[in-house]
């Protein structure tokens, strides 16, 4: 009768005792599932957090590089390392195409994560754990973590976010005494003394400390998830042997030859978009920021890289 | 201009007849654009053979999405939603001009943001999460083929309008094409939201606009995404009755049941987009429980009427035909020869098994962190919109082949065993996808090695199995989607005419004869079924919550 009007007195028709039944298990399944989400923020321990703070790109920026700066203890594979306290507010910044810091975290122990992206939308994603969340630009969100099993976990992108969103993982260690670091090959890290990675604000740096220094931001900024040192360059070009070389590049859709220099390195990072390498369109760069002192010692840095 | 149907006695309006097929024709067209994209994506993510390059595995991705969940399903709906306000009421089609003008918009809206996508224009996925941008013709695109498909529903009403004066169809609307209503009453209700969220992203593409919070964006943009999923749902559980009434003659047991479901989607269509920032910041954990379930999931609960209404509906018929004999006969002699009564049936298990188990399951708040953003996310909805929707639309095609395009079904015994083919390859997809999903492996991910990063993750040795799975699923779904097509393309364009009811090679059933009243339960073996679904849903609900209880604690 489906296609047709239904039969006359069907609007009185009395429901039958099957569907009935049917319809108040279901009803009760559904009453079930609302409160049990409820009663898991009473009883459950993985809830999210409804903690988020308004942020900036820049300031979220800025906010982990000073804290990576005060809390580094070395790098791994070109990302800085932080071992924070437990209890502490812990630094994690997504971006085009890295999370950093790696983290050493101790077992049973909460930690404060802010959370969010440099750039675009990233997603959060906890290996072999297995526990995801959103990362927004401009979002910081607090989640409280803690970790109930030792080893290594790996932090996978999961949310797409361009064409190296597959290159994009990070790592956190959960430890559970000193012994645990030599494991992971941590052991050997220190803290640096301030004064190595403040910048000399006085007197003027001389150009192998800009070089050092230089190489640190690379680190610390995230160039180097794109550009490397060793001449591969998949999603941007490489650092050694750059400067000083003459590149074909594309200013608003017109190709043309620069040579590399100061004046070049300092535009391609305050305006990305405005020359772009050919070869590498796809790859978008984000705007990073830095201070001209900064720029300076990244130059100081790409100058110094020989092929 | 009128024919009357010789076989089932409609009139049939010919202007109607003719937007129908076209509608119907491009469907197709995107759907093959879709599973071929599908294969290339699918012989890509199985790591051994990882077919293509990560700029065109990520464009082709969205190409499918948009191909596959937007141009396929909403053509072949606004078919639906012409075939259910004309011909099921036997009435005329308000304004065939406007249509061909709507028709028009949708083509040009298909061809202009495919082309920018496989320009390289705008590789963003469906979602295009701001701030990715694309290229401006890609949203304007989008928004071209929206206003079509929202002049097409509007044509619909006045349809509706036009039958409701004429008293074409006696004094109360038939139930399908009040499931088709709801339908259109939802799809108004997630263009407009479309149009909220695409206006100002196009207008930001061009430059005119500063900044589109990404949050901001995601929230409405699942107002669309996911409530469109809603028209599949009203749409799809309408076919599902009118297959009933055609290969079985059967009925819901209860209109004002089946009718009450369909308004409770409308109602609670807001749910959709909650579901979406389960796991986001921005939202309080109050305002994602309230919002995901306004206390009782009660678009759930009108899934879970339907799927006992829709099979008590072909019992009920089937025991009046005399199938009476203990729990199943009814369907152990149902017409299984008959692929739409097949396609539907699997559609209806499969949407429930499948696709409902894992939405509602992954839709609880603290459920998503386990699965947010995982492969299991696409393995959910191959459940809800590939094997409920797109099956059920491959299932009344076979009807639509005789009735509107009056052509014999060519290869009619491959078209028997095509619905079983699709079923088993997109639910052995699907069930892949979600396993993969829950040991972690992300959506939209070109390269599992995590080649060329600072760090690589094995995942649980596991997968490797899971792949080979997903992999089997999906060269299986796409040789059975092919085969659809060939099937609809070959008959459409060459098959033999139909000249009559001789010439229907699927059953076309009279109403069955009163059933004499009886005590006790009208429909004991969809009680059954119903009663094993529960049992599984349960059995996957509490896994679920064990496995995100054994994650570190969050808060």
């Amino acid at each position: 009768m489906s296609l047709l009007s239904p039969k006359e007195g069907w609007y009185d028709t009395k429901v039958s005792k099957d569907e009935k039944m049917w319809m108040v298990i279901a009803l009760i399944l559904c009453l079930m599932m609302f409160v049990w989400m409820i009663l898991w923020h009473v009883y459950g321990k993985q809830n999210p957090s409804s903690t988020t703070y308004r942020t900036t790109t820049t300031e979220f920026a800025q906010l982990t590089e000073a804290y990576i700066k005060r809390n580094m203890i070395g790098m791994d594979n070109g990302i800085p390392v932080v071992r924070p306290e437990p209890n502490s507010e812990v630094f994690l910044m997504a971006e085009m195409w890295r999370w950093s810091p790696v983290l050493i975290l101790v077992k049973d122990q909460s930690y404060n994560f802010h959370i969010s992206s440099k750039d675009i939308v990233h997603g959060f994603s906890l290996q072999p754990v297995n526990m995801n969340f959103q990362v927004y630009p401009g979002y910081d969100y607090v989640l409280r973590f803690k970790p109930t099993e030792l080893g290594e976990f790996k932090i996978v992108c999961n949310e797409f976010c361009g064409i190296g969103h597959h290159t994009m993982i990070g790592k956190v260690v959960v430890i559970e005494n000193e012994e645990d670091l030599a494991k992971y090959g941590y052991d050997k890290m220190k803290k640096a003394p301030e004064a190595a990675v403040e910048e000399g604000a006085e007197k003027p740096l001389t150009e192998s400390e800009k070089v050092i220094l230089g190489e640190q931001l690379y680190n610390l900024k995230g160039c180097v998830a794109c550009h490397k040192t060793d001449g591969s360059a998949v999603l941007a070009p490489a650092w050694n042997g750059l400067y000083g070389k003459s590149e074909k590049v594309k200013e608003s859709g017109k190709e043309m030859e620069i040579s590399v220099d100061d004046e070049y390195i300092r535009e391609s990072i305050i305006e990305p978009q405005k020359k772009i390498a050919v070869g590498f369109e796809k790859a978008i760069m984000p705007v990073t920021p830095m201070n001209d002192k900064e720029i300076d010692q990244i130059i100081a840095y790409i100058k110094s890289l020989k092929n | 201009m009128f024919r009357t149907c010789d076989i089932t006695g409609f009139k049939v309006d010919l202007q109607s007849e003719k937007l129908i097929r076209y509608n119907a024709v491009f469907a197709v067209i995107s759907l093959l654009f879709a599973v071929v994209a599908a294969l290339l994506l699918v012989l890509t993510r199985y790591q051994p053979i990882h077919l293509l390059g990560a700029e065109w595995y990520y464009r082709l991705v969205t190409f499918h999405g948009l191909n596959a969940l937007i141009f396929w399903i909403i053509f072949f709906e606004i078919a639906g939603l012409y075939f259910g306000s004309t011909v099921i009421l036997n009435t005329r089609f308000c304004s065939p001009k406007t249509g061909w003008w709507a028709f028009a918009l949708m083509v040009a809206g298909l061809v202009i943001t495919n082309i920018i996508i496989l320009m390289g224009k705008a590789d963003v996925m469906l979602t295009s999460y701001t701030p990715l941008k694309a290229h401006p013709l890609y949203y304007l695109g989008i928004i071209l083929f929206a206003v079509g498909a929202l002049i097409g529903v509007i044509l619909f009403f006045g349809n509706l309008m036009i039958a409701r004066r004429e008293k074409t169809y006696g004094e109360t609307m038939p139930l399908v094409a009040y499931g088709l209503m709801t339908a259109a009453i939802i799809a108004v209700i997630t263009l407009a939201t479309g149009a909220i969220i695409y206006i100002p992203t196009f207008l930001w593409s061009l430059g005119l606009i500063n900044n589109i919070d990404p949050a901001m964006y995601k929230l409405i943009w699942w107002g669309l995404g996911h409530s469109s999923q809603q028209i599949n749902v009203a749409a799809m559980v309408s076919i599902w009755y009118m297959t009933s009434f055609l290969s079985v003659g059967g009925t819901s047991i209860n209109e004002k049941v089946s009718r009450s479901a369909f308004v409770l989607y409308i109602l609670f269509i807001c749910l959709a987009s909650a579901h979406h920032l389960l796991t986001d910041p921005g939202v309080s954990s109050a305002w994602k429980v309230w919002n995901t379930s306004y206390a009782m999931y009660l678009a759930v609960l009108a899934s879970m009427i339907h799927a006992f209404a829709v099979p008590s509906s072909f019992e009920v018929a089937q025991r009046k035909w005399g199938y009476n004999k203990g729990l199943f006969q009814w369907l152990s002699k149902a017409p299984w020869g008959n692929p739409a009564f097949s396609a539907i049936i699997l559609a209806v298990i499969g949407f429930g098994f499948i696709g409902g188990t894992t939405g509602v399951i992954f839709g609880m708040e603290q459920t998503n962190i386990i699965v947010h953003n995982t492969i299991a996310i696409p393995g959910h909805f191959k459940g809800t919109v590939v094997i409920g929707t797109t099956l059920t639309f491959m299932g009344i095609t076979y009807y639509l082949i005789p009735l509107i395009f009056r052509r014999k079904i060519v290869g009619f015994k491959l078209a028997q065993w095509q619905p079983w083919l699709f079923f088993i390859g997109i639910a052995l997809l699907s069930i892949g996808m979600i396993v993969l999903g829950q040991l972690g492996v992300p959506r939209r991910h070109w390269d599992n090695t995590f080649s060329g990063g600072p760090f690589t993750h094995n995942f649980n040795p596991a997968v490797d199995f899971f792949w080979v799975i997903t992999l089997l699923g999906g060269i299986i779904a796409f040789l059975a989607t092919l085969i659809w097509i060939l099937i609809v393309v070959v008959s459409v364009f060459w098959g033999p005419k139909v000249n009559g009811p001789q010439d229907m090679q699927l059953t076309i059933s009279p109403l069955p004869p009163e059933g004499k009243p009886h005590k006790g339960f009208e429909a004991p073996g969809t009680l059954v079924l119903t009663f094993l679904f529960l049992l599984v849903f349960l059995a996957l609900f509490f896994l679920n919550w064990k496995w995100l209880a054994a994650t570190w604690n969050v808060n």
